[in-house]
């Protein structure tokens, strides 16, 4: 399918700037993260009128795709608003070494462990859900390193944070600009040599195509670049989320895409990849849906 | 001078790749508007390059090409650096 013109797409930027989340990190460090947390339980609210467009498709998933009345609606509102604020916390916290006042759960499948612990690279597809950079330092307990493909201008944010901060990532990025036609050969090129390439499989953007797929119910358009390329390289492709289940705990999910790991050139092949991929994406969101982070008309 | 069952050979496979009528490939017609690329078709183009002609591309190789007699010098050149002519 052609890339057409959209206005259901993303622009590249995530909400919250980068004085926020220096904000945060400064809280965090001070004063620890009750503090910050019971700081954002209040901060959430000026989110709900001053950010219209994201509050607006915040409502319109609560209402029109989750069947959730006016009130429930606004409650929801905040939960998913204060569920955002929760994981930007904790993956700071978690990225300053604080790992080890969070409980984790692994689901990982005998499948994808042999998946994570071959030599070969695998393509990890995840979403804006949930918290996955909270679970991205335990992948290094496989002993490969993990590429993650991010769009520039979240790139930049993060890359400024990380140097005002003199932190160092858990991972590396491939940024991914106007001009995609070298990430894709560094996306190829660290799957060869090995590594784990980390890409988010539900936004849109103005340089992909997309397809119009099935999704809780109603119809909602995805990105097909990275199917096809799963599609193309061949390489085994695991889907994997970090759900947040309760304070300070998480639980990560993985599953196998089962028709992934060869390459082939029919086009039919990336939109079975991502049928699997919506398919698992909408048991993870059905359990906790407060923690679907696209703002912006993602259901046409 | 370019084998011309090597360019029968790359217009069929572009042809049938990019689902374009094989009467639109001409030498001097640019690559990219004849088949109607985007970015994330040069992954097919990447990958059917590789299945087809039996070498790996990389980024800079594509860097010039700008039509169908271009691309015919870059795959008659790879191949003759291999020396072997694709089946």
């Amino acid at each position: 399918m052609k890339k057409e013109s959209s206005r259901n797409e993303w622009s590249g930027k995530s909400r919250g700037g980068a004085l926020g989340y220096l904000s945060f990190v400064y809280i965090i460090k001070t004063f620890g993260l009750t503090a910050a947390y019971a700081l954002l339980s209040i901060v959430v609210i000026y989110f709900i009128p001053f950010a219209p467009k994201a509050t607006s498709s915040v409502w319109y998933f609560s209402r029109k795709i989750l069947g959730n009345s006016r009130f429930d609606s606004l409650i929801f509102l905040y939960k998913n608003y204060f569920s955002l604020g929760v994981a930007l916390i904790d993956k700071t916290a978690v990225a300053s070494g604080k790992a080890d006042e969070f409980r984790f759960e692994f689901n990982e499948p005998e499948e994808v462990k042999k998946i994570l612990n071959d030599k070969r690279g695998a393509i990890i597809i995840g979403a804006h859900f949930g918290n996955w950079e909270v679970g991205a330092p335990f992948f290094d307990k496989y002993g490969k390193d993990m590429r993650v493909v991010m769009v520039d201008a979240e790139y930049q944010k993060i890359k400024m944070i990380l140097e005002r901060e003199k932190r160092v990532d858990t991972f590396k990025v491939i940024p991914i600009s106007e001009d995609i036609f070298s990430n894709i050969f560094e996306i190829r090129d660290a799957l060869a040599d090995g590594a784990y390439v980390a890409i988010q499989g539900d936004r849109l953007t103005s340089i992909a195509k997309n397809e119009t797929v099935k999704f809780m119910g109603a119809d909602a358009q995805f990105p097909l670049g990275p199917f096809i390329m799963a599609a193309r390289f061949g390489f085994p492709v695991v889907f994997y989320y970090a759900v947040r289940t309760g304070f300070k705990h998480y639980s990560f999910h993985f599953s196998l895409c089962p028709v992934s790991g060869v390459s082939s050139q029919n086009r039919v092949f990336e939109k079975q990849i991502l049928e699997e991929y919506v398919k698992s994406l909408e048991k993870v969101v059905k359990i906790a849906p407060e923690q679907w982070y696209n703002y912006y008309k993602f259901w046409i | 001078m370019i084998d011309a069952a090597l360019i029968e050979k790359i217009n069929s496979v572009l042809s049938e790749e990019f689902e374009v009528d094989i009467e639109k490939i001409k030498p001097e017609a640019p690559l990219m508007e004849t088949l109607d690329l985007d970015s994330l078709d040069l992954v097919d183009m990447v990958v059917l390059i590789e299945h087809n002609f039996g070498f790996t591309v990389i980024a800079k190789d594509f860097v010039g090409i700008k039509t169908f007699n271009d691309f015919y010098h870059f795959i008659n050149s790879r191949i003759d650096e291999k020396g072997e002519f694709p089946k």
